[in-house]
């Protein structure tokens, strides 16, 4: 039985590893640290999970050792000791305490750990001469608005971010209806998006790429598809991106994209989004200046193609279930023009 | 013949004051859940203190006062009734002790005015407060408490009365002795728990 | 001597062997009728036995218990590949949001109350609970409150918004209708139930102890439900605040949660957490209350640390309070405060270890029969071990603020919750169901559910470390391909059936040994303690002679001349009542018989609190007719006597000889 039991904790020590690593790499894994913060929180991270299994295998070989002396013999026939020998008890007792022990000084350096990595999270949070960008979270989209002293440089775009690598980017976090956590496995630990309140968090690309996160607090019918990318690239880039999100929106250039803009003027679609340089202002909606520079949709759920974005039109709930773009019948014609003007809109 | 080694409890009594009965334990445990949930009811009016810049609001209307203290005359003379009503209380808690049946009946009967007259003060403290329970955060906080605390002024009562039927119309027994004394208990917690909340809604706001 | 110390000191008297025998005879024909229980319907609603609403609990929780896992392994289908339609969002977000509810207040809690009802008067010594009308109106309560739960998630009404129903998603605004309301009227039920289960428990476990019985004596079983009992005490009434709070928010527009007019969202977490924290050990501690005695059985020594075990289970208690804001790391919360929380969640890792330890040291060379109730108590070290390893590592706020919210914490809750109390509440079903039914399990099906149990669970739940690493966050009903999550989530749907197929092997095992499993006689395991000292069922009366208890291990431990108390009415209900500290006589206490009141109390609570739900008026139509009812309580006759079941009840199902403590041999 011993054998049986130890060929299983060989098996599910070895699938366990084999789990391990299959999935170290990758997006989205917060072992696959591209910043400062998730570094901090990845070196931690292998602290606790080192010792933590050193405890663990130790513990479960003790228990097994203790279990050697087994007998087949039903209970009444070994008689129950009272008065144990006082040498056994007390070789016992100093085993129990040195373990107890040996469990305070490893929680306790866990906690100065722990301490010193939080407090070097926070620590960037004094200086704001970075990015600032202003999150706020709707069911089921991110509102995302980069700020500046100089006002001219201040827009809002929808669930695709980009940074500068290598720059502190500082992001103020609120909510528009309920609550909601902003988190990017590879740069940074979650905060959450509370109505009422502005939380605050910051993080920092080291290396061009682009980063995938998801909402992490269950924010109703369609939490499972409010996902969004953090775009870092090289500060000439980013300067570029952040010129082109400033300007106002693309003016329609051929027939079949003004009447797109026409299509989308005279559509309830102006009731929830804004495209600037329209009349169009309303920001219920994600903003749309510069939907075509984006590479999702739909908060992160489909790539943004004619296709899909066609699709989304006519039917969003296709792709998201409950959410609260309302369906919209459109004639073939409408929704192509639209569709293409809104394709021209980078 | 055969020994057996016994424990005779035969000559023991069936009810004893104070920490002999189970029923003062359950008595007891009962308070202890709800002092546990006014201690969390007064740390969530402090909580929500911290969300106004002026406690209590401003009420927003041209004519009303600036700062909306909520008026001590209602509930100063509930507090004054509540205490008077321990006396007799007190009085009937040693009579039950003592065994006698005539103390305790008006006892029981002078506590159950004063409770009834605490009920309507109550209702009145109510109409004093300038704000409901839906105005705002303020408003839904002082009111639960002053509700919380009138349901368990509404227990009393009826726990008194129907007592207070058994000892006039039943026998006066040990087991109701013990009854008398516990509510009691639950009289002085009562009364000693609208202190505190009695000290936090009237006064605290105005410590500024 | 004075009477008084005749009710303390032991008296030795001659008795004729014949004489002796009648009087036996005719105390036990007594004993029967006083005690006999109502049978029928009529007895289902008015029987005060503990043992009888304890296997109502039991019964009751464990249908809830496989409920709970139905949510799951739809859950776990809709999981198995990405994209997948098998359910809607809408059902989905509901059957998750059911399957905590179930599993934390309709099984978890509920059974664990039960075990301690069932037990703890047999342990102390002692004919009934201290209060039993309260204690069955605690069931009722509890079992209404199942069914409103149902009955909302049945007509698709069930609530939606996660088992802690954070605001504002749970608030009027963002979760309309009545689903959510539903939710936090079942909490009150079940709350109210707790309470209940609460005092009778401690009333008992104080008052009514057998002579003898010191509190350095009392079994660890009833250490760990007295301090279970105190938490339920001090925590319930929070989540009775959150969840009231939100009821009226939702119903009659106060504002406790509406930042708009002053109210606060994190005011709930608070709120909710300094209960939600406490509840996890209120679940966790009554488990380890039953692996001590089960480790001490098969063992075959006495505990190893028992003072140190006691005050672990003391001080967990004490700290548990202490945590609740580490399920809050990611809300704005300043940062020093939040390390208070991680120094506390890290220190109650401390108590654990320590009884881990005095629990191997116990096992230490001992000559151990590996029966089913031990292999589940070693399964219980090897997965809540592992757990409570990775609830260190969810402690550090910076960790934490990774893995929060993730699928790793669905795996560190599930470690924990079921390796530490789950395993061990199969293992004490293996061990004690010889007492409640007279029949012992199948050691072979034991086997097999073990083992399918411990290799699905680690086959579900271990993955979602990973996972939750991998950035799939709590509460997704589906996830894109692109993810990469798709092979790990597939593997723990496959464990999830063997999981099931384990628990499925445990119910056919317990159908089959009710009438085919091999007898069991008074104390099959050999154990010390006093609930092994009568039959098996126990009679109505638990024992016909109370004990007078020589040691923390009364069975082993009892001499040949042991003292019993005698004395104790035969014709009327009577328990013995004791002080506290020394267990010394002090009162010949009435045992209420079978009532209906309480039924009709819990019916009217219900009205109050279901109807309370679309109209405020109930709650004062509802406390009109709880106050009828009340009043009929207390005027009606407390039928010490039974006079209702005397002639036509159900007797003890196992009268054997008179049982009396037999020292050594069993």
């Amino acid at each position: 039985m011993i054998e049986t039991r130890n060929t299983t904790l060989k098996i599910c020590a070895a699938l366990s590893f084999v789990l391990c690593c299959t999935s170290c790499g990758g997006i989205h894994n917060a072992l696959n640290p591209t910043g400062p913060q998730a570094q901090n929180l990845s070196r931690l991270w292998w602290l606790f999970f080192i010792v933590c299994s050193v405890v663990f295998v130790l513990v479960m070989i003790a228990l097994l050792l203790s279990l050697r002396n087994r007998t087949g013999e039903p209970q009444v026939a070994t008689a129950p000791v009272i008065e144990p020998p006082a040498e056994q008890e007390r070789k016992r007792r100093n085993v129990v305490i040195s373990a107890v022990t040996i469990t305070v000084i490893i929680l306790f350096v866990f906690l100065i750990a722990s301490y010193s990595a939080g407090r070097s999270m926070t620590a960037e949070l004094e200086h704001k001469n970075g990015l600032n960008i202003e999150l706020t979270g709707h069911q089921w989209w991110w509102e995302v608005r980069y700020d500046d002293v100089d006002a001219s440089n201040i827009f809002t775009t929808a669930n695709e971010i980009h940074i500068p690598v290598g720059v502190p980017v500082t992001f103020s976090l609120k909510a528009a209806d309920v609550i909601h956590s902003f988190w990017v496995p590879n740069l940074a630990g979650k905060k959450d998006l509370i109505p009422g309140k502005i939380n605050t968090i910051w993080l920092q690309a080291d290396k061009p790429g682009v980063y995938r996160g998801q909402c992490a607090e269950y924010c109703g019918l369609q939490h499972a598809r409010m996902a969004l990318w953090i775009v870092a690239e090289p500060q000439e880039q980013f300067n570029a991106w952040r010129q082109n999100q400033t300007q106002t929106s693309v003016t329609p250039a051929s027939d079949s994209q003004k009447r797109g803009q026409q299509v989308f003027l005279t559509s309830t679609c102006v009731m929830c989004h804004a495209i600037n340089g329209t009349p169009a202002g309303s920001n219920i909606g994600p903003n749309l200046t510069h939907v075509a520079s984006r590479n999702m949709i739909a908060a992160a759920t489909v790539v943004n193609t004619r296709e899909h974005l066609a699709q989304w039109i006519i039917d969003s709930q296709q792709y998201k279930p409950g959410n609260k773009m309302p369906q919209n019948n459109l004639s073939d014609a409408d929704l192509q023009s639209l569709v293409e003007y809104l394709q021209s809109l980078k | 013949m055969s020994t057996q080694v016994v424990i005779d409890v035969s000559e023991l009594p069936h009810h004893e004051f104070d920490t002999y009965d189970p029923v003062w334990w359950g008595n007891n445990l009962l308070l202890t859940i709800e002092t546990s949930m006014f201690g969390i009811l007064i740390a969530t009016y402090f909580y929500l203190r911290q969300n106004f810049p002026e406690w209590p609001p401003p009420v927003a209307q041209l004519t009303a006062t600036l700062k909306p203290l909520p008026q001590l005359g209602y509930g100063t003379a509930n507090t004054i009734l509540l205490l008077v009503s321990c006396i007799p209380m007190v009085l009937t808690d040693i009579s039950a002790r003592r065994g006698n049946r005539g103390v305790s009946q008006i006892g029981l009967v002078v506590g159950v005015m004063c409770a009834l007259g605490a009920l309507v003060l109550r209702g009145f403290e109510f109409s004093a407060m300038y704000f409901r329970w839906d105005s705002n955060a303020y408003g839904s906080v002082v009111w639960f408490m002053l509700g919380m605390h009138m349901m368990h002024l509404a227990i009393l009562t009826v726990e008194a009365i129907l007592l207070a039927v058994w000892i006039f119309t039943r026998e006066y027994d040990m087991k109701h002795r013990v009854d008398i004394v516990t509510i009691a208990i639950y009289w002085y917690w009562v009364t000693a728990i609208w202190l505190v909340l009695y000290a936090i809604i009237y006064f605290t706001p105005r410590l500024g | 001597m004075s009477h008084e110390e005749a009710q303390r000191k032991p008296q030795r008297i001659e008795i004729d062997q014949e004489e002796l025998e009648a009087t036996m005879r005719r105390e036990r024909e007594e004993l029967e009728r006083t005690w006999a229980r109502p049978t029928g319907l009529r007895g289902w609603f008015t029987d005060t036995d503990h043992k009888s609403i304890a296997k109502r609990y039991i019964v009751t929780a464990f249908v809830f218990f496989i409920f709970g896992g139905i949510e799951a392994a739809l859950m776990r289908i809709q999981l198995m590949r990405p994209d997948s339609h098998f359910l809607s969002p809408d059902q989905y977000n509901q059957i998750f949001t059911v399957h905590g509810t179930t599993m934390m207040f309709l099984f978890a809690v509920p059974i664990m109350t039960a075990m301690g009802i069932y037990f703890v008067p047999l342990m102390v010594g002692a004919r009934d609970v201290a209060f039993p009308r309260v204690n069955l109106y605690g069931y009722f309560v509890y079992l209404i409150g199942g069914i409103l739960l149902y009955t909302g998630f049945l007509l698709n009404t069930g609530p939606d918004a996660g088992w802690f129903a954070y605001v504002p998603l749970s608030g009027p605004a963002y979760s309309p209708g009545k689903r959510v309301d539903i939710w936090a009227q079942m909490i009150t039920f079940t709350e109210i139930s707790a309470l209940a289960g609460a005092v009778v428990v401690i009333g008992t476990a104080f008052k009514m102890r057998a002579p003898g019985m010191t509190l350095n004596r009392l079994p660890l079983f009833v250490w760990a439900q007295v301090v279970t009992s105190f938490m339920i005490i001090f925590a319930m009434p929070s989540v009775m605040l959150a969840s009231g709070f939100l009821a009226s928010d939702r119903l009659i527009d106060t504002h406790f949660f509406n930042p708009a007019e002053g109210g606060d969202a994190i005011l709930y977490q608070h709120l909710f957490w300094f209960f939600g924290h406490p509840e996890v050990y209120i679940i966790f501690i009554p488990a380890l209350g039953f692996i001590s005695p089960i480790i001490v059985t098969f063992a075959r020594r006495k505990l190893f640390g028992y003072v140190a075990l006691v005050l672990s289970l003391i001080s967990t208690g004490f700290i548990g309070f202490g945590l609740w804001v580490h399920h809050m790391f990611a809300t704005p919360i300043p940062q020093m405060g939040q390390s208070l929380f991680t120094a506390a969640s890290m220190m109650i890792a401390i108590p654990s270890g320590v009884q881990i330890f005095c629990w191997i040291a116990t096992l230490w060379g001992g000559k151990l029969n590996i029966k089913t109730p031990l292999l589940f108590v070693l399964g219980f070290f090897a997965i809540f071990i592992l757990g409570g390893l990775t609830g260190v590592m969810l402690a550090s706020v910076p960790l934490d603020l990774q893995i929060h919210d993730t699928f790793f914490v669905v795996a560190h809750l599930h470690y924990v919750l079921i390796g530490g109390s789950v395993f061990p509440l199969f293992g004490a079903f293996y061990y004690w169901f010889p007492k409640w039914t007279g029949r012992m399990l199948s050691e072979r099906a034991g086997r097999w559910n073990f083992w399918l149990m411990f290799i699905g669970f680690n086959l579900v739940f271990f993955p979602m470390h990973q996972l939750g690493l991998n950035g799939m966050p709590r509460r997704v009903y589906t996830y894109l391909p692109e993810t990469g999550w798709g092979t790990l989530n597939m593997i723990a749907s496959l464990g999830a059936f063997i999981l099931a197929g384990g628990v499925l092997v445990f119910v056919i095992n317990v159908i089959w040994a009710r009438y085919a499993g091999a007898v069991a006689g008074d104390n099959p395991w050999a154990a010390d303690s006093l609930e092994w000292a009568t039959t098996s069922p126990p009679p109505n009366y638990n024992f016909h002679n109370l004990p007078v208890v020589q040691g923390r291990y009364p069975i082993w431990q009892a001499t040949a001349d042991a003292p019993v108390v005698r004395g104790l009415s035969t014709t009327k209900r009577e328990t013995l009542v004791t002080s506290v500290m020394d267990a010394q006589p002090e009162l010949r206490f009435d045992i209420p018989g079978p009532s209906i009141w309480p039924s009709l109390v819990a019916l009217s609570t219900a009205v109050m609190f279901i109807a309370g739900i679309f109209t405020p008026w109930a709650i004062l139509i509802g406390a009109i007719l709880a106050g009828i009812a009340l009043t009929c309580w207390f005027f009606g006759d407390p039928n010490y006597e039974n006079k209702t079941a005397r002639e036509t009840g159900e007797r003890s199902e196992h009268v054997g000889p008179a049982p009396e403590l037999r020292p050594k041999e069993v």
